[in-house]
């Protein structure tokens, strides 16, 4: 974007000041976390707020070593990548008859998906608790994929739906004038056209269900997911702020990571589901 | 024998009937043009034989099979898209050996036929590309070339050439020609261009409204049209139409020139109103009787110029000039030779 006149120029610097301010409300939790990380706790209580003087990295250990925190770890990557996993391919599935089949009150079906979308988790926590003990799913990591994936389907058929009504219908006749049957329409040409939008699926979805606490604590009760078990770094009556800001920095590490490497796609997913459809 | 026969075909989207009722025989080598006005229905016809429309009623054979209720794989036919359709996230190759992957081919044999369509086509060297990486005329050849791997009883062409810049639209054109020669295959080709229908066609189906008007030669049609719809369509640049009026059972009037048509083996009542067509082509004769016309607008293309003006101050006429430079404001005389006088009644219909 190109700022020519003066009067964009002093627009953008008006819009400029508040993102500024919102990105270090952001950035500054962070810097808290892994500033403190590096101290041990006789140096967080006599100086919460300044720089660390002399770094040490004795709290990642024992945080992980504290409280089976390598097998919440494990947990909750299994539950994400299988949740994860799950929501792309069913997504992918929907979007494609969605988007390209004709059949019966199909705008019907994608209207109700929609109206799933508006539904918070929080009005249905009694009945899906029921649900999942009635299943018995309780402390089950299927249970937890299962549950991931039925909270974040909505959202992810929406959006393949709408990239998929973008691709135009020739390709998929043009398949099955080639002889593909409707399966192989689906896996030769829909799911590898789908990729950006899958990419952009599965980096949201794994920020949610790594992120997630509230289902995951429903859920999963004896066992845990990271988020859920980094609060057993906290004491009864006091807590090792230092241990607990290591804790969190391994935990929100994955995820960090992710954002960086994947930035783009985030942006333009979240771009693409605001404006197509 | 007949290579794909029609049988009372109909299509219906809701309560709209687009396609009511077509018969058609096809034999095999034939490469037949339907040719109409833009919604007219072609490419439903299209379709519904390609299989990716259901047929509402009626039947589709296809090398004396009936394929109507068949998928579009099992009927043997192959289609070239106006879009091209190629798969963007294959290759060149991998998009034209698709269907035999699909058909369990092995590699090797996927290759050698693909590479053999290639040099038919002369896009070996593009093999390797993405079709992103293809100007538009270099896909047109891969969307070809991937109907002929399949080798189909039946080729199927929609528009084909609308996405062309004029030049590589009358090169392509001549392609299409060439490789109906060379694969002596039946072509069912869409256009909605009377020029692409005239030089390709064997025969040519004019549709209107979901109706055949007429099937013929494509000089059939231009020399002997069965209605003043199909008389303008064929031709170009379309036959001029002119009210007149019979003067007697084998003469006409029109802009105050009685013209006897000794070839006319309908009687006409004297009187009648109807419509008169000559083509711009067969106003620069030198025999029948002639009328004069000043000269409006002269479009000079050299060799000939096309010569717009009034006949009889409000009747607008086109007229072809050849060797001759005329000018606007000049008066020109227009003779009309009995000969390629059609006459149509009040429905359009040809009085013969
Ligand atoms: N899916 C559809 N639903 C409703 N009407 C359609 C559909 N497809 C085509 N039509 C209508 O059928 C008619 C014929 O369309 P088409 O075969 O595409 O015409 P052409 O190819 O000759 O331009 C048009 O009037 C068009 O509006
Ligand atoms: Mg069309």
């Amino acid at each position: 974007m190109a700022v020519n006149s003066k009067k964009e120029r002093r627009g953008m610097w008006a819009a400029a000041v508040p993102m500024f301010l919102l990105a270090l409300t952001c950035l500054y939790p962070i810097y808290f976390a892994l500033n403190n990380a590096l101290k041990d706790n006789r140096g967080y209580i006599l100086d919460r707020f300044g720089m660390v003087s002399d770094p040490n990295f004795e709290n990642f250990v024992t945080a992980w070593g504290r409280a089976r925190f390598s097998e919440y770890f494990m947990n909750s990557v299994i539950t994400t990548v299988g949740a994860v996993f799950v929501l792309l391919l069913v997504s992918s599935m929907a979007g494609f008859a969605l988007a390209v089949l004709r059949f019966p009150h199909r705008k019907l079906v994608f209207v109700l998906i929609l109206g799933a979308l508006m539904i918070p988790v929080q009005v249905i926590l009694v009945p899906f608790y029921q649900t999942i003990i009635a299943t018995g799913l309780l402390n089950t990591r299927t249970g937890l994929i299962i549950s991931y994936t039925a909270f974040f389907l909505p959202f992810s058929i929406y959006l393949m739906t709408a990239f998929y009504a973008g691709i135009p219908r020739d390709l998929t006749e043009a398949a099955r004038i080639d002889g593909a049957r409707f399966f192989q329409v689906w896996w030769y040409v829909m799911l590898p056209m789908g990729k950006p939008a899958l990419l952009t699926l599965g980096i949201l979805n794994t920020l949610y269900c790594w992120n997630d606490v509230l289902i995951s604590l429903l859920v999963l009760q004896n066992e845990r997911t990271l988020m859920v078990g980094i609060t057993a770094l906290r004491g009864e009556y006091t807590t090792n702020v230092p241990l607990l800001a290591a804790g969190i920095v391994l935990a929100a590490a994955p995820i960090v990571i992710i954002y960086l490497l994947f930035q783009r796609h985030i942006v333009a997913g979240i771009a693409a589901g605001a404006v197509k459809g | 024998m007949s290579n794909l026969t029609l049988k009372n075909l109909k299509k219906s989207y809701g309560a709209v009937e687009v396609i009511k009722g077509v018969d058609l025989a096809i034999t095999p080598g034939e490469f037949v043009v339907f040719v109409g006005p833009s919604g007219c229905g072609k490419s439903t016809l299209l379709r519904m034989i390609a299989g990716l429309e259901v047929v509402t009623s009626g039947t589709i054979e296809i090398a004396d099979r009936d394929v109507t209720q068949l998928e579009p794989y099992d009927r043997g036919i192959a289609m070239v898209f106006q879009s091209y359709a190629l798969y963007p996230h294959m290759t060149v190759a991998e998009n034209m050996g698709f269907a035999l992957r699909l058909a369990g081919h092995a590699k090797p044999e996927r290759r050698k036929a693909v590479e053999e369509a290639a040099r038919i086509l002369q896009i070996g060297h593009l093999l390797d590309r993405k079709p992103a990486q293809l100007s538009g005329g270099q896909r047109q050849r891969v969307a070809i070339g991937r109907s002929i791997v399949r080798q189909p009883d039946v080729f199927l062409f929609d528009e084909p050439l609308s996405n062309l810049d004029a030049e590589l639209r009358v090169q392509t054109r001549i392609e299409i020609a060439r490789l109906h020669q060379t694969l002596d295959t039946t072509m069912i080709y869409v256009t909605h261009d009377q020029t692409e229908a005239m030089t390709l066609a064997d025969r040519i189906v004019v549709l209107r409204g979901g109706i055949i008007e007429q099937v013929g030669a494509p000089t059939d049609l231009y020399d002997d049209p069965d209605n003043a719809f199909v008389a303008g369509f064929i031709g170009s640049p379309a036959m001029n139409f002119l009210p007149c009026v019979a003067a007697s059972a084998n003469e006409v009037t029109v802009a105050g020139l009685t013209i006897a048509l000794p070839q006319l083996q309908t009687q006409l009542r004297q009187g009648e109103s109807m419509k008169m067509g000559i083509r711009p082509e067969h106003l620069n004769g030198t025999n029948g009787p002639s009328v004069a016309m000043k000269i409006d607008v002269v479009e000079q293309l050299g060799a000939t110029a096309f010569v717009h003006g009034m006949l009889g101050g409000d009747l607008p006429l086109l007229v072809e000039a050849r060797a001759m430079r005329p000018k606007a404001g000049d008066m020109i005389n227009v003779p009309f030779d009995p000969q390629h006088v059609f006459l149509f009644d009040a429905n359009g219909d040809r009085i013969r």
